[in-house]
């Protein structure tokens, strides 16, 4: 649908276009230069892979003068007054000839005018409008068909034109407004800052959702509602993460009769159980931390045969000890035994009768028969420290331990809560912010409090501080747009992969200036794509680009369809979640969302696909034999989602698909024009696809309705809970289709060659996505040019997932931050 | 006439009187000695509580409104459920809230029909920055009289916002998942899962917590107010713009919480009732949410945590299906029904679903003893929507009902016709009665002199 873009030259040489591609794709920045953007064919020198280029000073430098250069011949602003000029001679006809029918004075459809412009300010000011304009006619899409439509050489004049308007915008890095965590964040940010994992945003009231994303700076609020949470929130952290009472070893039971293994045995009262042959019994116990551990079994024996009932106590299958049960019934024993684990975790703590004996002639009644009769095993641990000092929040937030004689009290714990100030606040805290922290420490010694207890107090305060809540950044100080501090570099890429906090690794190199040296940012990029916290980018990024969050609130009608339940809803996000992890961690090509010919399924889902061969609930990666699948179009949380509750709605899929996959999201319908009339024709009329192209009829409907449900249609094989079909009722499926550009298909897999063919497009789309994504705020017109860098830094590097993010974090709006502009 | 009579909880809520503090028995005391003419005053002291019910996608208006006007009408369809309150209630017809027509914006009807719906104002369409409506009826009523109780106001709903992409066409989510605005610009988000409704409207602390220890964790609580009010104002000497928007957000949510916990501190201390379990979280059936989030609005009101709220039934533009009245479409899809008369039979169900809702919300209220009367009788109930007819969109002759006397200032049992009124019209009036003369709000013409 979006066809390669003209090259835009506007009195450059085309060797100075290229240079600047060049240049902005490998980080160099020029931002006060006006140039053309890099559009279209790009030259073989914007070719060449981002990562692999030479990089030398004396070639930056070069290349800096050319640019410059350039710039020079480009330094005054294209002449408005020309501009104009041009406009009225050459451009208003044409548009009076071709789109005021519909787009004038006296129709506004789609709630756009072209009449409007008097003036060169005017024009000036609606760069969005020339920018919808140039889409739709360089797509072909404007006039509709049917409508007389320009020459080819009118078309590229008014091109031109279009083109010259749209350059005229300045770049800008743009200034994200201050940004408050989100419940994720706020989550993620807790649990690296104090090690625990406990959630506490999950009380907090859901995000404000704005461009498509919970991590709007200017959309998320904070209510008085949330300060209360944040306020209960931190308290209930600091009660957790620092524990005022020495903490005792933890003692675990559990009884004979509970006790798991396929030995001979029997009940015996209420919690034992006998061992009537030789044979075991486990238990599984938390070792929480590694350390010593007590083992103690209480037993006694069924004692016969002249030598003591035998129980050897093993752990995880190593025989520890056998020991010699005298005791008997009347008096049970514990025997109990010390060991030293090294690792934590779940470990297997097992009994077993080694010396069964039975002689049932014997005389004397008493002497026939041994058991192990086994009362319970109880597991203390770790012994002799105190187990604060072992767990992870106490080593995050102690860094170090006052002397026991407590002289160097005041001075641990200044440096506590420095070291616990400057991971919250993601940067050194200052001195004057540690010793106003002091004094709540202070405040609550003087009460006589301990020493864990003053700090808890402090600490509560740095969780509430808007230096932690917020992520700050520094203004510019001049009228230019700044590159950002290492620290707060850090913090953008924190938050962009992992949706937390810097840790150790990334702190210390913007501690050190060193983030931007050398190779380190793709260096740690890599790093951080293959940790396990960039699943945040998963579940926050996909889950918002694709819409996978809205499967939560999806209910295909149980009438409909009896099988559909909550854990096919869970089945299919974890496929899409897993598909897009996999086009993460294997730096796949992007085009895999369009048509990756494999897919992620266990057997139910399998199942449900029609998919044979597939056994057990683990999910595993399986490849398409048919045509049918491809990508995540056709994964059944993306159909599921855009479907009505008992039917599929191709409205809703081409909607999906030009406002996810395209980037070309339609105008909302016009006001009071019902949806697809189902009511008075009814299914008199015929299929869905028969009454929508009724619906079509309608010309105000028409225009955008040709866009979105061709796209639909092609996906109608499938149902509203994405199965594969053949019949719709009692009609026969018809998935074919015809584009506003033309283009035909039939079937999905057909489409999806569509698709793929217009690439561009859609690495524009996911460009956009990614970049409101990381850089936290809508983008503005100035971006334009710096989304179709990253789109073609994708082209030009195998369409690889990491070109995608390096492109991002190489961009100048996250490399910057532009000038404040004083709140409207 | 579905309402259910045999609700448990409901006995439980009737119970409670003897467990809370009532707000009105502090009034009357010592009542043993009080004459009829200081039980009168004390009928008048007796607070006033506003609460707003909203129901989405509009309603099937030839089965919603009466055809006779004045007290002798009868209850249409949805209607019918309520008529155990038929003298508890105003049905007020052709009130409008025109601003949240288009005026050029195009569509996006449904969240606008929200956030106008309390405030008659016109949002600024936007998806990202610069959300902007007004303030809502109920929030200016918790703005001034907010200080006398726990909590200024209660939001609760049964449908949270959205969670991805815009919601509707091209507006903020916060929109049409919002009815409550503390200003042009912060909207009040709704809570809606139960138990964290209780915990707000009771303190997540245990019961018996020491009454020492919890004086001095306000007081901490309370300087670390001040730490951070400190920290936000050197903040705002460096940033600019947007960032100083955000940081007066914070200052002024940091300064509400201050105000919060020194009146907690002067205030008697609300106890939770004894006898009501509090709740686990969020029901998956959508009735067994509706139930338990109105059992906590009475237990608001009638322990006097609050006296203002609004109770979202569904969001706007909500496509939620209702198996449990064997509907499996959506009720947005449905609501579009092209005058189909399958799909008007469901959405007048659905109606009279939400309806059954609100009489065993008012049947509680009633239950209740307060004074010489009920709980009901001080109290203004609003139940309607922003929208009217769903397959048109239109935002005049609104589906509007008010319950409740204010104590003894509203003359129920009747049918009263407006000719193209603003609903804030209502609201102003309201706000009258609960001791916050306000002279205009919104698109708000004067008030509605016939409620008496």
């Amino acid at each position: 649908m979006r066809p390669i873009r003209p090259y835009v030259r506007l009195g450059c040489p085309a060797w100075s276009i290229d240079i600047f591609c060049y240049a902005v794709l490998n980080g160099v920045s020029a931002p006060n230069c006006r140039i053309a953007r890099c559009r279209g064919p790009v030259s073989p020198l914007c070719k060449m892979p981002l990562m692999t280029l030479p990089r030398s000073r004396s070639v930056g430098a070069l290349l800096l003068g050319l640019i410059f250069q350039c710039c020079s011949a480009r330094a005054a602003p294209p002449d408005a007054a020309a501009n104009f000029a041009r406009y009225t001679k050459d451009v208003q006809p044409l548009l009076a000839q071709y789109c005021f029918q519909c787009h004038g004075d006296k129709k506004q459809e789609g709630e756009l005018t072209l009449a409007a412009f008097k003036d060169a300010a005017s024009i000036g000011r609606a760069h969005k409008t020339w920018e919808k304009v140039f889409d739709r006619v360089a797509e072909g899409e404007m006039p509709p068909m049917g409508k007389p439509k320009p020459s080819e050489q009118e078309t590229k004049l008014l091109k031109d034109w279009l083109g010259a308007q749209l350059d005229s915008g300045i770049k800008d890095p743009g200034r994200v407004t201050i940004r408050r965590l989100n419940r994720n964040e706020y989550n993620n940010t807790i649990r690296d800052l104090v090690g625990i994992d406990f959630k506490p945003a999950d009380d907090f009231p859901s995000d404000d959702v704005g461009e498509g994303f919970d991590n709007i700076g200017d959309v998320l609020s904070l209510p008085p509602l949330l300060m209360e949470k944040y306020l209960a929130a931190a308290e209930k952290i600091m009660a957790v993460a620092i524990l005022t009472e020495p903490t005792k070893a933890q003692v675990n039971k559990i009884s004979g009769r509970k006790l798991k293994g396929d030995a001979m045995g029997e009940r015996i009262g209420e919690r034992a159980k006998s061992l009537s042959s030789n044979g075991e019994l486990y238990g599984e116990f938390d070792f929480t931390l590694p350390g010593d551990y007590n083992l103690r079994i209480k037993a006694y024996g069924d004692q016969a045969g002249g030598e003591p009932a035998k129980m050897t106590v093993k752990l995880d299958g190593k025989e520890l000890k056998t020991f010699d049960v005298k005791a008997v019934a009347a008096k049970p024993h514990e025997y109990s035994y010390r060991v030293t684990s090294s690792a934590a975790g779940k470990r297997k703590v097992a009994v077993a009768f080694i010396n069964d004996y039975y002689q049932p002639d014997d005389p004397n009644p008493n002497n026939r028969d041994r058991n192990l009769i086994v009362v319970g095993v109880e597991v203390e641990g770790p012994l002799d420290v105190d187990v604060r000092t072992l767990l992870p929040a106490y080593k995050k937030i102690f860094t170090v331990v006052p002397k026991p004689d407590g002289s160097d009290k005041e001075e641990s714990a200044r440096t506590i809560i420095r070291t616990f100030a400057s991971h919250a606040f993601r940067r050194y805290a200052r001195p004057e912010e540690v010793e106003r922290l002091m004094k709540f420490y202070r405040a609550s010694q003087q009460e006589g409090e301990s020493f864990e207890q003053s700090l808890q107090y402090a600490l509560q305060a740095v969780l509430v501080s808007p230096n932690f809540l917020f992520r700050i950044e520094a203004d510019p100080t001049g009228n230019q747009p700044k590159r950002i501090e290492e620290f707060e570099l850090a913090t953008r890429l924190s938050y962009f992969l992992w949706s937390s906090m810097p840790d150790d690794e990334l702190f210390k190199l913007a501690a050190t200036n060193q983030l931007r040296h050398g190779d380190n940012l793709r260096l740690q990029v890599a790093r951080m794509l293959k940790d396990r916290r960039s699943l945040a980018l998963v579940d926050n990024f996909a889950g918002q680009w694709l819409q996978i969050r809205n499967l939560n609130t999806v209910t295909p009608a149980k009438t409909t369809f009896p099988n559909f339940d909550d854990q096919i809803k869970a089945d299919m996000r974890t496929e899409t979640e897993m598909f897009f992890e996999h086009v993460m961690r294997d730096n796949c090509s992007v085009l895999d969302f369009i048509d990756g010919n494999y897919t992620f399924v266990n057997d139910r889902l399998a199942k449900h696909y029609g998919m044979p061969g597939v056994s057990g609930k683990e999910f595993r990666k399986v490849s398409f034999t048919d045509n049918h699948r491809s990508g995540i179009l056709t994964q059944g949380s993306i159909l599921t989602i855009t479907s009505n509750p008992t039917r599929t709605s191709p409205v809703k899929r081409g909607k999906w698909i030009l406002d996810n996959i395209l980037g070309a999201p339609p105008p909302p319908p016009p006001p009071n024009v019902p949806d697809l009339n189902e009511g008075q024709a009814g299914e008199k009329v015929g299929s869905l696809r028969t009454r929508l192209e009724l619906h079509r009829a309608n010309a105000i409907c028409a225009s955008c309705h040709a866009k979105m449900d061709p796209l639909g249609f092609g996906f109608e094989n499938f149902d509203a809970i994405g199965q594969w079909r053949t019949k719709d009722g009692k009609y026969d499926v018809d998935s074919s289709g015809v584009l506003p550009s033309g283009q035909k298909f039939k079937g999905p897999a057909e489409l999806r060659a569509i698709l793929k063919e217009n690439r561009d497009g859609f690495c524009r789309c996911l460009a956009q996505k990614m970049s409101t994504y990381a850089l936290g705020r809508g983008l503005t017109r100035s971006d334009r040019g710096y989304i179709d860098e990253i789109a073609s830094s994708l082209q030009t590097n195998e369409y690889r997932f990491s070109s995608l993010v390096m492109a991002i974090v190489r961009s100048e709006p996250f490399q910057m931050r532009g000038v404040k502009k004083e709140a409207k | 006439m579905s309402v259910n009579r045999n609700i448990p909880r409901r006995t439980v809520l009737r119970g409670l009187g003897a467990a809370l503090a009532l707000p009105l028995l502090e009034a009357m005391s010592p009542s043993g000695f009080m004459s009829s003419s200081a039980r009168a005053a004390a009928k008048i002291t007796a607070p006033q509580r506003m609460a707003f019910c909203y129901i989405p996608n509009g309603a099937h208006m030839p089965d919603w409104t009466p055809t006779a006007v004045g007290a002798d009408y009868e209850l249409p369809y949805i209607l019918e459920p309520l008529k155990p309150f038929k003298n508890d209630l105003l049905v007020l017809t052709n009130l409008m809230q025109d601003q949240a027509a288009a005026h050029g914006d195009g569509g996006g009807d449904h969240a606008r029909a929200s956030s106008c719906f309390l405030t008659g104002s016109h949002v600024v369409k936007t998806s990202g920055a610069d959300i902007k409506v007004g303030i809502s009826a109920d929030q200016v009523a918790a703005a001034a009289i907010g200080d006398r109780t726990r909590l200024p106001s209660l939001e609760i709903g049964c449908e949270a916002g959205g969670q991805a992409g815009n919601c509707d066409s091209g507006y903020s989510c916060a929109y049409s998942s919002t009815i409550s605005w503390k200003s042009s610009t912060t909207p009040a988000p709704k809570e809606i899962n139960p138990r964290l409704v209780f915990e707000r409207m009771f303190g997540g602390g245990s019961s018996e917590e020491a009454d020492a220890s919890r004086v001095r964790r306000l007081q901490r609580k309370t300087s670390i107010l001040d730490y951070v009010q400190e920290d936000a104002k050197r903040l705002q000497a460096k940033v600019g713009g947007a960032d100083n928007r955000k940081l007066d957000e914070y200052l002024t949510a940091v300064r509400e919480l201050e105000a919060r916990i020194q009146r907690n501190e002067t205030l008697k201390r609300v106890a939770a009732p004894k006898n009501y379990e509090p709740p686990a979280g969020v029901p998956k059936e959508y009735p067994e949410h509706l139930k338990l989030m109105s059992d906590l609005l009475v237990l608001a009101f009638q322990a006097d945590v609050t006296r203002v709220s609004t109770f979202v039934f569904a969001n706007d533009g909500s496509n939620r299906s209702y198996p449990h009245l064997s509907i499996s479409e959506g009720h947005h899809e449905l609501s579009h029904h092209g005058g189909n008369k399958d799909k008007q039979a469901k959405i007048r169900q659905i109606n009279q679903f939400h309806i059954t809702q609100f009489a065993d919300l008012l049947e509680k209220l009633k239950g209740i003893k307060e004074g010489e009367g009920s709980l009901l009788d001080n109290c203004m109930i609003v139940y309607g929507g922003g929208i009217s007819d769903g397959d048109h969109h239109n935002h005049d002759k609104l589906p509007i009902l008010l319950a409740g006397r204010g104590g003894g200032t509203i003359k129920p049992g009747r049918h009263i016709k407006y000719e193209k009124t603003p609903l804030n019209n209502l609201f102003l009036s309201m706000l009258d009665r609960v001791g916050v003369p306000t002279a205009s709000l919104g698109d708000s013409t004067g008030k509605l002199n016939d409620l008496s």
